[in-house]
């Protein structure tokens, strides 16, 4: 592996001198914003650390555990306990966290890769799903912040697996969520670690008033997957479950496509399906659509090169045959931009997001060493891929101002001072995670703001409240933009809550929504600048707004 | 040729400033002092900031009204053949190659040559309407067919800063209402519903849950985000400095940096007219300065015999007849500091947290503004005769002004803001689409929320009804 990495160190290399993005660097016009580290200051204190089982993940959630709508969040601590912040940040102001006692004990938070919310059991309090390593934790939320361990009321067994990523989705006609668990090395296969990937697991609910996830299927053959995602890849209405796989520890092994069909246990897409053999150190997944044509692309981190895929036109229609886009779009982030380490970086969580209000998507990676490898960079900067209006990705890391030495792993985007601009946490192993507040656009006499934007939350009724699965698209002028809500992807990170949308100059946009069961809502009319609540049958949306300061 | 003082200094200063550019680098044609471009173009080199001082102020709007009244040329960058006139940037599908198109626009060389009815500024005759349509989709439209856009006349601006500054007070009182009942539903654990008035105009309710949530369904006469958007016929402009932009770029294809430059498009010259930064930020400022400090319409009544006594009756009946329900003779201003860029404004059109320092055109400086009536409390009595509010204006007998097929930035085809009657004796024809040729006829033509009113002067007697159009022939523009 190690020479191959070198070999793809070198190709890494020759590709930057040569990258359109690379001569077009000085054209990027549109707003960096401004990202101000200051989780130290927030009251934010928690490192990724333990041995070579938390190499990987290292993750996060972001979700609202006590009514205020505020991004409260849970970080990972490996071989420390998990800890829980609530938000206590004031509108457009600096951040404050306050750590906040769930209830659960240390021993059931210590040994987290990571964790994603949803709400499992339709109660309108977002639950957890913890994974790690050894048996997987479902939290029940309940009123402020209070979590309890519902694996028993759930039946969800928790296995003994080295869990590292999860997806959820709710399939028609299903009162609860489907969950697929991915699992990373069987450590007591023998010959472990190599070759010896555990089987990925899928918990269906069984009928009934109560959540009920007694009869998980395998899916195997796993392949050591580090990020899982249900996603409707063919605008087919029905979502199929995309796997990355690192390739350092399978044999034989490659990325993935479960085929989901309603009531039959799910099948690997083939080569004669159009399913292309790729295989990369799959750390992380994130999904976006350029062009709100309903075919999504994805970024897939790696060791090296990023892979940026979009469906490939000429393969035919439904078959999944991507082609990487990654190059000419700029986005192959394959060595870091700053530090003086010419050597490959290693990606892991990666999301698409407008973090300057500009309406053009940018992509978020985090990268950082998996801990001491000498062919891929020590220092590692993540990335902030900015979208140009010319549809290629410019960095501005540098700039922004996330460019520091620690080793990335997870990571959430949100808006956590609730003033339309995102902000960022980084979970960083061995070393405090990082937390930007975005404070807009440097000028000569402090920050302006950054472009219009509208932050949505869809109430989708008794089933699935949150709407998982649903699209969201936002008209303004010629343009569309479209956000899918999902629970997965990312490297061990997830998160719930407002989907956020720049706006850019528009200052109104009407959105409409294609419900999960695939029911198009009318059009609602808003204004740009609001938190909007569309709820489901509602004539008009709602908005909503923070505490006064 | 009669050129005012005040253009001969200008012409003095642009003399001066541009010899030294001749002498500092190889003139090109457009250098030259004769040259076909607009002198007054980049000469605000900097935003202004801070309080002006009347004399600045003189300067600044001096600029403006160059600008307002200048024939843009191509040297100027007038033409948009890359874009279409829609208020978010918008690239055509096909490049245009006239520069002008009477209907979809860029159809005037001038602010003026549309505003000039009884003077720059004003208003305009039939002639001169304009054809709104979005310009996203069918940018371009040869028929004067109403599904394709919306023909619309052109207002006068005198008062307008009046009028911003009325607005901007209004949308604090409403959405100082909204924090209240957001504030006492958190406090009490229950929904809470309050009356939304501004100003003494009622907008309808508001109702606030617990959770933070506000239901919006009650809402009347304004937008959902309770900013009260005072300017065009529909009241869907926040600012003159947002309806500058917007103008500039449709009816002139004169791009203003602040949406259309590459901070927001990614191209200096998003328009693909060949030049780049055509209108700066100082540029529109000393549109907005000039725009803004207009005198307000007054109230004047003709020396002929009998007038007088027809106007007072005629007021009496425009009481009387319900004209004031929406005609609100006046409206209360707390403050006549003009701040620009506003408060209310979104990225695309600067606001007062885009720019490190705004700048306060302090409206009391004027001579004008010393007429203006006060109320016991010193505040100004703004005499717009208008609510800043809209209203359905049709019903199913009396549907005149439902003449449109498009809605516009989500407001009803049928919806209109109140007219503002201040300056109504200068700016005949009359309707927002300038078909009207009569007062008499435009009073009719009140459906809808203006129903009553208007059949109550519908039965009045023939001399009442006459008094009536004295009193609003009272009402005029005197620049």
């Amino acid at each position: 592996m190690m020479k191959f990495a070198s070999l793809l160190a070198l190709a890494a290399v020759s590709l930057t001198a040569l990258g359109p993005n690379a001569q077009a660097q000085s054209d990027f016009t549109a707003d960096v914003p401004i990202l101000h580290e200051e989780a130290a200051s927030a009251g934010i204190d928690q490192s990724y650390t333990g041995g070579w089982e938390f190499f990987v993940g290292g993750g996060a959630a972001s979700f609202d555990c006590n009514g205020d709508r505020l991004p409260d969040l849970l970080i990972a601590g490996g071989s420390s306990p998990a800890k829980f912040y609530v938000n206590e940040s004031k509108t457009g102001g600096s951040f404050s966290f306050a750590p906040v006692d769930t209830g659960l004990k240390p021993e059931d938070l210590t040994r987290v890769l990571g964790a994603y919310p949803l709400d499992i059991d339709n109660d309108r309090h977002t639950d957890l799903v913890l994974l790690r390593l050894g048996r997987n934790l479902v939290l029940k939320g309940g009123p402020g912040c209070r979590f309890e361990k519902a694996n028993r009321a759930f039946s969800i067994d928790g296995g003994r697996a080295w869990s590292t990523a999860m997806s959820a989705i709710w399939e028609r006609g299903s009162r609860f969520p489907t969950i697929a668990i991915g699992n990373y090395v069987d450590r007591s296969a023998p010959g472990t670690p190599f070759g010896t990937c555990e089987p990925n697991q899928l918990l269906r609910p069984s009928a009934g008033d109560l959540p009920d996830y007694s009869d998980p299927l395998k899916l195997e053959p796993g392949y050591c997957a580090l990020s899982l995602l249900f996603t409707d890849w063919n605008r087919s209405g029905q979502p199929d479950l995309r796997i990355t796989n690192d390739r350092q520890y399978y044999r034989g092994g490659e990325e993935q496509l479960w085929q989901m069909t309603e009531g039959r246990p799910p099948r690997l897409y083939t080569a004669s399906q159009g399913w292309q053999r790729l295989t990369v150190w799959g750390m992380g997944i994130a999904e976006t659509d350029f062009d709100a044509d309903g075919l999504p692309e994805y970024a897939l981190t790696s060791m090296g090169d990023t892979k940026l895929q979009k469906l490939d036109e000429e393969a035919g229609e439904d078959r999944p045959t991507y082609r990487d886009i990654a190059y000419e779009r700029g986005a192959t982030a394959h060595r870091p931009y700053a530090g003086g380490d010419a050597k490959p970086s290693t990606g892991w969580h990666s999301r698409f997001a407008d973090i300057n209000n500009d309406t053009r998507t940018d992509l978020f990676i985090a990268k950082g060493n998996v801990q001491a490898m000498p062919d891929f960079a020590s220092y590692d900067p993540d990335n902030l891929l900015l979208g140009g209006f010319d549809d290629t990705f410019y960095e501005k890391g540098m700039e922004a101002g996330i460019a520091l030495n620690t080793r990335g792993r997870g990571a959430i985007i949100e808006d956590f001072n609730m003033d339309g601009m995102l902000d960022l946490l980084v979970v960083n192993r061995e070393h405090p995670a990082s937390l930007f507040r975005n404070l807009g656009a440097a000028t000569d006499w402090g920050h302006r703001p950054l472009g219009n934007w509208v932050k949505i939350e869809l109430d989708n009724g008794k089933i699935n409240p949150s709407a998982v699965g649903a699209l969201i698209s936002v008209r303004t002028g010629t343009r569309t933009q479209t956000r899918r809500i999902q629970v997965g992807g990312g490297h061990a990170s997830g998160q719930a809550g407002f989907t956020h949308v720049g706006l850019g100059v528009s200052e109104r946009a009407t959105i409409r929504v294609q419900w999960p069961d695939g029911e198009w809502s009318h059009p609602y009319r808003v204004f740009a600048n609001q938190h909007v609540r569309i709820i489901r049958g509602e004539a008009n949306a709602r908005y909503w707004y923070p505490v006064a300061q | 040729m009669n050129i005012p003082a005040g253009r001969r200094r200008w012409g003095r200063r642009l003399a001066a400033v541009i010899a030294l550019q001749l002498t500092t680098a190889a003139p090109g044609l457009a250098d030259e002092p004769w040259a076909e471009r607009t002198q007054a173009l980049g000469a605000t080199t900097e935003m202004p900031t801070g309080t002006l001082s009347r004399a600045d102020l003189d300067r600044l709007t001096e600029t403006g009204k160059a600008l307002f009244e200048a024939n843009f040329t191509t040297l100027d960058g007038v033409g948009r053949p890359g874009a279409t006139q829609a208020i978010d940037p918008t690239r055509r599908k096909h490049p245009r190659q006239q520069a002008f198109f009477r209907t979809a626009g860029p159809d005037a060389g001038s602010c003026a040559a549309c505003h000039n009815q009884p003077a720059s500024g004003g208003a305009g005759d039939f002639v001169a309407n304009v054809f709104a349509s979005e310009g996203f989709e069918s940018a371009d439209f040869d028929s004067l067919d109403p599904q394709f856009s919306s023909e619309r006349g052109t207002n006068h601006l005198f008062g307008a800063g009046l009028v911003e500054l009325l607005a901007r007070e209004m949308s604090l009182e409403l959405q100082s209402r909204r924090n209240e009942a957001l504030s006492k539903a958190r406090d009490t654990g229950k929904t809470v519903r309050l009356s939304l008035t501004a100003k003494g105009i009622d907008f309808g309710f508001i109702s606030a849950d617990p959770d933070g949530s506000v239901n919006l369904d009650e809402l009347d006469g304004v937008d959902t985000d309770l900013v009260i958007r005072p300017f065009t016929q529909k009241g869907v402009m926040t600012s003159l400095r947002q309806f500058t932009v917007n103008a500039l770029n449709h009816h002139h294809g004169m791009q203003a940096d602040e949406r259309f430059g590459a901070r927001w498009t990614g191209s200096d010259d998003f328009d693909g007219d060949g030049k780049t930064g055509e209108i700066t930020a100082g540029d529109v400022s000393a549109l907005v300065a000039w725009q803004a400090t207009l005198p307000a319409p007054v109230r004047m009544v003709p020396e002929i015999d009998g007038w007088a006594e027809a106007a007072a009756r005629g007021e009496e009946n425009f009481a009387q007849f319900g004209c004031t329900s929406c005609h609100r003779p006046a409206l209360p201003l707390e403050s006549l500091s003009f701040a620009d860029p506003g408060p209310f404004d979104q990225a695309g059109t600067l606001n007062d947290r885009q720019v490190g320092a705004k700048a306060i055109y302090d409206i009391a400086l004027l001579d004008w503004a010393e007429a203006l009536p006060r109320d016991t409390e010193g505040r100004v009595l703004v005499p717009l005769y208008g609510d800043l509010k809209r209203h359905v204006m049709t019903d199913n007998q009396i549907d005149a002004l439902g003449n449109e097929l498009l809605s516009q930035r989500f407001v009803d085809r049928n919806i209109f803001q109140t007219a503002e009657l201040w300056g109504v004796g200068s700016t005949q024809p009359y309707g927002h689409r300038n078909d009207f040729s009569s007062l008499d006829e435009i009073i009719l033509a009140h459906g809808g929320n203006g129903r009553q009113a208007r059949d109550a002067y519908e039965a009045a007697a023939d001399d009442e009804k006459s008094a009536l159009i004295a009193f609003l022939k009272t009402l005029v523009i005197v620049p």
